[in-house]
């Protein structure tokens, strides 16, 4: 037989039971679009993640924060406390390890409240040296409105997009040239007392969207040393080193350089650093969305093993007739390979668009979410935008996937048919 | 000087039934000339369908020897009877159409087997079906055909391929008589007009008397072999 004629004759085969086709056709459909959907959205995620981090946290710093046994966010991330404090003076050692540090500032953070009349808002306080930091952080801290003064008196804020405007409704918290008053709750002092202060709005960031280790919508920052006498004290969180060039090798050697200086009590964190575990993660994530994709998949299998097994019989005798007219075994074997491949093309074809379809409309809930949900007064940093990912490679490996599931399971029936033979097969009721 | 077509030698054939052996043949040695018009006739369970079923090379003897166009059956793999069968053409007693194809489909169907192009295949099943009698339901279904016509179209299907002889089981077990003796016009028509070497199995003395030669069988045996006009 011709390949065009098993195609078509397995393909008759098939027509011939449309609903139990189509039911099989589902079952691949269903598990190619899960993989389709998962794999497509959380590589879309993860490029949203990589690229907001790149552009929140630019690719020439490194971030210095106490508490280190380990470079790198996952050492400092639930280290134990040794009582290391990084404090404000350090910048000056800092300074002095590498030729390649261009510049370097230290931040303080304080979760404090901002009030502006009768509205009271939780922010991230920052004390940081506002020429230095936009500087560093050149294309994200940029004052919208109002101007970021380099040498700012103690009552300048300048306050990010979502703390000027978090309910996004048009109706503003605070806009330059308000007076608003910082509220700490200090919790060092017994009884614990709030710390107020009134200061002057003079700039408010343009929205910057997503998140970063760098400046975000959600922060107000106010200068370095009205944070180390309000907040009363020399720590600080962390502290920001700009290099002279973004290599790998200068970032691997000044983050050890700066690591070892502290004797090991501070992590080191780099962006090219958080982008390779986030990219680890992900792919450990997406082993395991296959994972639980593949199994749907494997249940499609199963269950055109299933069907095949059942149309076998029922075709017994036509497969009697064929071998009578002198088809070869292996040309059975062709038809019923055929009729799976058929299904599984048509599956896979069918399940890699609403996959797509299903991704796409699954990430306009995920990006709109996350700004929509959130309660007035406690604005987050923006809504992630996920656009899903629809690469050849995810495309053209879940169409052989599952081409080749439906394969590997007709292979039993279709081999038994094969080996049919043809007296009995005629004899069959 | 002779063409034999099919020769079978001591041809035995025991099943088993658990682990009682059933002697279905007991050594029966037949010879079918080219053209011959040969009638097997023997009541039910006398071994007519076991033999018919080792001539058309779709089972094995358990002793003897099967041979056709001078080739020993025992001689050939999978591979080679299924070419082998491709020169045989069957007529079953239950028609064995594919109901899913049209009387022309099923016509085609055994030409698409050695890889024949469409448009010779489906000139070829028209002129088949023509010959048999059913120019005007080629676009039928088996299940939109009578009894008769599905023989027919069964007949037309065992021309399909040019084959060297017909093996016909009990063709017309499953049709009326009126209808039988039809389709007997026909394949003796094939038979006298077209030459085609045609071996029948048939438990029906009247329509075996219509053949050229008749043999007779009783349990697993040839009894009796008559020649007719
Ligand atoms: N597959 C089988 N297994 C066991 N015994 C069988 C098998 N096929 C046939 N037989 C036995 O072999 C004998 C001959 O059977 P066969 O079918 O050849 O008879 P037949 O002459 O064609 O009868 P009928 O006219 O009823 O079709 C019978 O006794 C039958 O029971
Ligand atoms: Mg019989």
């Amino acid at each position: 037989m011709k390949v065009n004629d098993i195609f078509s004759y397995a393909f008759g085969a098939i027509r011939l039971r449309k609903l139990r086709a189509g039911l099989t056709i589902l079952g691949v459909v269903i598990g190619i679009a899960a993989i389709v959907a998962l794999l497509s959205i959380s590589q879309g995620l993860q490029a949203s993640i990589s690229g907001q981090l790149e552009s929140g946290f630019a690719t020439d710093t490194l971030i210095v924060t106490a508490g280190g046994l380990g470079s790198g966010i996952d050492g400092g991330i639930g280290a134990p406390d040794t009582g290391f404090r990084l404090l404000v003076n350090d910048t000056t050692f800092i300074n002095e390890l590498s030729a390649d540090i261009e510049l370097w500032t230290a931040i303080i953070q304080r979760s404090s409240y901002i009030e502006s009349g009768e509205n009271t808002l939780i922010t991230t306080i920052n004390g940081v040296v506002f020429e230095e930091y936009s500087e560093i952080y050149s294309n994200t801290f940029v004052a919208e409105s109002g101007t970021i003064s380099s040498t700012p008196g103690n009552e300048e804020i300048v306050a990010g997009k979502r703390v000027s405007d978090p309910w996004e409704n048009g109706t503003l918290f605070c806009s330059v040239n308000d007076n608003v008053n910082v509220i700490w709750p200090n919790a060092a002092v017994r009884p614990p007392q709030n710390e107020t202060y009134t200061g002057n709005v003079t700039a408010i960031l343009q929205e910057i969207g997503g998140f970063g280790i760098g400046p975000s919508d959600s922060s107000t920052y106010i200068p370095l040393s009205q944070a180390q006498s309000f907040f009363d004290t020399d720590e600080c969180e962390m502290i920001i080193v700009k290099l002279s060039n973004s290599d790998q090798a200068t970032i691997d050697d000044v983050s050890e350089i700066i690591t070892n200086a502290f004797n090991g009590q501070v992590s080191v964190i780099s962006s090219t650093a958080v982008l390779s575990i986030v990219s680890t993660i992900f792919s450990t994530i997406e082993l395991f969305l296959a994972g639980i994709a593949g199994i749907s998949l494997l249940v499609a299998g199963i269950g055109i093993m299933n069907i095949m097994i059942v149309s076998l019989m029922e075709r017994t005798r036509e497969i009697g007739i064929l071998k009578a007219l002198g088809t070869k075994s292996r040309t059975v074997l062709a038809i019923f390979l055929s009729e799976a491949m058929i299904v599984g093309l048509i599956g896979s074809a069918i399940g890699v668009v609403s996959g797509w379809a299903l991704a796409t409309v699954a990430s306009g809930f995920l990006g709109g979410g996350f700004s929509g949900v959130a309660p007035p007064g406690a604005p987050v940093s923006g809504g992630i935008a996920v656009t899903p990912v629809l690469t050849p490679v995810l495309i053209l490996g879940a169409m052989a996937f599952g081409l080749i599931i439906s394969i590997i399971f007709a292979l039993y029936p279709a081999w038994r048919a094969s080996k049919l033979k043809p007296v009995d097969a005629l004899r069959y009721e | 000087m002779k063409n034999t077509i099919v020769q079978t030698k001591n041809l035995q054939k025991t099943y088993m039934l658990g682990k009682v052996p059933v002697e279905a043949l007991r050594g029966v040695n037949l010879k079918v000339e080219k053209g011959d018009f040969v009638a097997i006739l023997g009541p039910s369970g006398s071994g007519k369908s076991t033999l018919m079923n080792l001539i058309g090379a779709l089972d094995k003897p358990t002793n003897g020897k099967v041979i056709i166009n001078g080739v020993d059956l025992s001689t050939l793999n999978d591979n080679q009877l299924a070419d082998l069968r491709k020169s045989i053409g069957f007529v079953f007693q239950f028609f064995n159409l594919i109901p899913r194809f049209d009387a022309k489909g099923n016509v085609e169907l055994p030409m698409t087997i050695p890889g024949l192009g469409r448009s010779e295949r489906r000139k070829r099943a028209e002129k088949l079906l023509d010959d048999v009698g059913l120019k005007d339901r080629m676009n039928h279904t088996p299940a939109e055909l009578s009894g008769g016509e599905r023989q027919r179209v069964a007949i037309a299907r065992a021309l399909a391929n040019n084959p060297s002889f017909l093996l016909m089981d009990e063709p017309t077990g499953n049709i009326d008589s009126k209808t039988a003796n039809e389709i007997m016009e026909l394949v003796e028509k094939l038979n006298k007009e077209n030459g085609v070497t045609t071996i029948m199995i048939t438990h029906d003395q009247q329509i075996a008397g219509r053949a050229k030669r008749m043999v007779k069988m009783l349990d697993g045996e040839i009894i009796k072999e008559i020649k007719q006009l």
